[in-house]
């Protein structure tokens, strides 16, 4: 049996993880919608032929189609307290880094809002990634 | 050498370089070599300019101003210093704005794209794209059609249409026409249908008159026209010989081909003037060429001739009709009627060669000897006319009252009248049939209803109306009706005669409904999402 479920002043759950999570759900939310209509207002103030609009919208709908298996694999790896899918996660984490990286700097038209929102969801991946890898390392050992 | 013509391609297939360096811009330099006054970015100026300035016209070059951090120029103009000097500083602005431009992965987003130049070889798809009126904006949109489309003259059932020009083996038909001066120039096409007249000069002198083509009778006759379908030589219909004081004679025998000849100081045989026929049918094929010359001659002391030109095109095979207007009538043109032949199963349409409304002739006092002699009916002109018949007591009624009938009617009456003055006698419903009324002249209804009744009078009443806009009404005609009034004869003992008055008349009455407004459609609020508005799901 895993050491610790008894007592709970040893849970091996990470407390800040799951409220990273939390609010990540909810920024995520945030940042999708508000990039989706940055995306529509460059395309009417700008110009932005299809073949340059088509790549952009494809990595923030990928983005958005992974959030959601990475934060419900999060999430359940870490309450049960088990390495397997909090692995999985992580892998999800580092595909929807490269994908924020992409939108941070090779966009079509990167603007001053588009680096603020992408530099917090990068700062975001980043901490979770810590404490998903301090929560595997807790689980395991 | 191929690699000279190679460089010089390659320099010439790339445009200059945009310039973008906001130091070096100057939107006010117009003047070249030359200060413009108030632009303080122009380098021609010198600092003794600077000082009359009384403002900047520009006071800020940037480029895109979506950017966020970027180089500006400033010009400003320091007026407490004394003499007032330019200011110009290099400062980097930045847009306070969210929504700026960070940074960009799109080269063509922040400048102007440069054109393509042009080569032989992308001239025709540079042409094929932006030769017409209007071309799209989105790259994209542009689809290059690889398959050209058919040249017209590699059609086999082409025909000539309105102002195509006519050609011939070996160009064109040609009409020297003056271009730009009075001088002429042979490089004029002949255009379908297109009526031309045109007069010009020519430079001649007598050494040169027989080497001159355009002098030579030949260089107007000698290329048949193509006609798709076959040749047509152009032939010479008639030769006019005009002489040094202007006078013309015709030659008999239009065969014959003169060609100028020098005389001593004359040159003759010179062609002044040449007037081409053309005939065509109405699938746009030409059928015949005729040319009809003008040949005169001149002297030494001229240097130049003037030579008149003229291109005429009719239609061949066909029989012209009349119009009496189109489409409504004209006032005073005849009103044009027809009979309708009885074919089975179906009647193809109308005649009306030879059936005209007609009134017994204004001239005639006798209507017997005035048989022949008719007026027509003219549109809006309301007539009377008759003649008398002299009637002798041997004179049967039925005859009498059948002549008397023919006298009145005409030979051919017609049963239907055109509505409209360029009514097609293929338009069935455009014709308005003739409704015909007999009424009797006594008011008392006698009961010997076997006493003569002979025709005394034809009136026709004619029915028009005003069709079609308020401005430009045309007159149609509705209904015509054709009343005889008869009367009785009586009996006249024998050995007398009588003379009874015999009258046609017309009479045209407007009947146009008053004129009724139209209003356009109402507006309508059309309200549509543009078609992409629910990208990238539709």
């Amino acid at each position: 049996p895993p050491m610790g479920i008894l007592n709970n002043s040893s849970q091996l759950s990470s407390l800040p993880l799951q409220i990273l999570f939390y609010v990540n759900g909810i920024y995520y939310i945030f940042y999708f919608l508000a990039t989706l209509a940055m995306i529509i207002y460059k395309s009417q103030v700008f110009s932005y032929p299809d073949d340059f609009l088509a790549p952009d919208l494809a990595v923030l709908f990928l983005m958005a189609i992974l959030e959601v298996p990475r934060l419900y694999l999060g999430c359940k790896g870490n309450l049960r307290e088990e390495e397997a899918p909090l692995g999985l996660s992580l892998g999800l984490t580092v595909g929807s880094v490269v994908l924020s990286l992409y939108l941070l700097a090779w966009q079509t038209y990167v603007l001053r809002a588009d680096v603020v929102l992408n530099a917090l969801l990068l700062s975001a991946y980043g901490l979770e990634a810590g404490l998903k890898v301090t929560a595997i390392a807790a689980f395991v050992s | 050498p191929p690699d000279a013509r190679d460089a010089a391609q390659t320099r010439a297939r790339s445009a200059p370089a945009p310039l973008t360096d906001v130091a070096r811009l100057c939107v006010c330099d117009l003047l070249v070599a030359q200060c413009d006054t108030n632009c303080c970015c122009d380098p021609d100026c010198s600092p003794e300019d600077f000082s009359l300035f009384t403002t900047c016209s520009v006071p800020v070059v940037t480029g895109d101003s979506h950017l966020c951090s970027q180089k500006a120029a400033v010009y400003s103009l320091d007026v407490e210093a004394n003499p007032p000097e330019r200011i110009f500083k290099l400062i980097d602005q930045v847009n306070p704005s969210i929504f700026c431009i960070h940074a960009t992965n799109y080269e063509q987003a922040l400048y102007l794209k440069s054109p393509e130049m042009p080569t032989p070889e992308n001239f025709d798809e540079l042409l094929h794209k932006f030769g017409s009126a209007a071309f799209s904006a989105d790259p994209q949109g542009w689809n290059m059609d690889t398959e050209a489309p058919n040249p017209p003259e590699a059609n086999e059932t082409h025909r000539y249409e309105y102002g195509v020009p006519i050609q011939t083996e070996d160009a064109f038909l040609r009409l020297p026409s003056p271009v730009v001066s009075s001088w002429c120039s042979d490089a004029n096409p002949a255009g379908f249908l297109v009526n031309q007249a045109t007069k010009c000069i020519r430079s001649v002198s007598v050494e040169k008159c027989d080497s001159i083509p355009a002098l030579n009778m030949l260089f107007y006759t000698n290329s048949s026209i193509l006609a798709f379908v076959l040749q047509v030589n152009v032939s010479v219909q008639s030769i006019v010989v005009q002489s040094l004081n202007g006078m013309r004679t015709l030659l008999e025998g239009n065969d014959v081909l003169r060609l100028p000849v020098i005389l001593g100081e004359l040159c003759s045989n010179v062609v002044l003037g040449v007037s081409y026929h053309i005939t065509y049918t109405d699938t746009g094929e030409i059928t015949e060429a005729a040319a009809a010359f003008v040949l005169g001659a001149f002297t030494k002391e001229a240097l130049s001739v003037q030579q008149s030109f003229q291109i005429s095109f009719t239609q061949g095979n066909t029989e012209p009709v009349p119009l009496s207007g189109n489409p409504g009538y004209v006032v005073g043109l005849p009103v044009r009627a027809g009979v309708r032949p009885r074919e089975y199963p179906f009647p193809a349409g109308f005649v009306s060669g030879r059936h005209q409304l007609s009134l017994v002739a204004g001239t005639a006092r006798d209507c017997l000897a005035a048989q022949a002699a008719r007026a027509p009916v003219l549109f809006g002109y309301n007539a009377v006319s008759g003649c008398h018949l002299r009637i002798t007591a041997a004179m049967e009624c039925q005859p009498v009252a059948q002549t008397l009938l023919d006298v009145l009617k005409g030979q051919s009456f017609p049963e239907y009248v055109a509505s409209f003055g360029n009514s097609r006698a293929q338009d069935v419903l455009d014709w308005v049939p003739i409704t015909h009324h007999v009424i009797s002249e006594q008011r008392i209804s006698t009961t010997l209803q076997s006493s003569c009744q002979i025709p005394v009078s034809l009136g026709i009443e004619v029915k028009w109306t005003k069709y079609g806009s308020l401005v430009n009404p045309q007159a149609r005609i509705v209904n015509v009706t054709a009343t005889v009034t008869t009367t009785t004869l009586r009996q006249l003992p024998s050995g007398r005669e009588r003379i009874i008055p015999v009258t046609s008349s017309v009479v045209f009455t407007d009947i146009s409904a008053p004129a009724e407004p139209g209003y356009k459609a109402w507006p309508t609020i059309n309200i549509k999402l543009p078609f992409d508005f629910f990208y990238p799901f539709v």
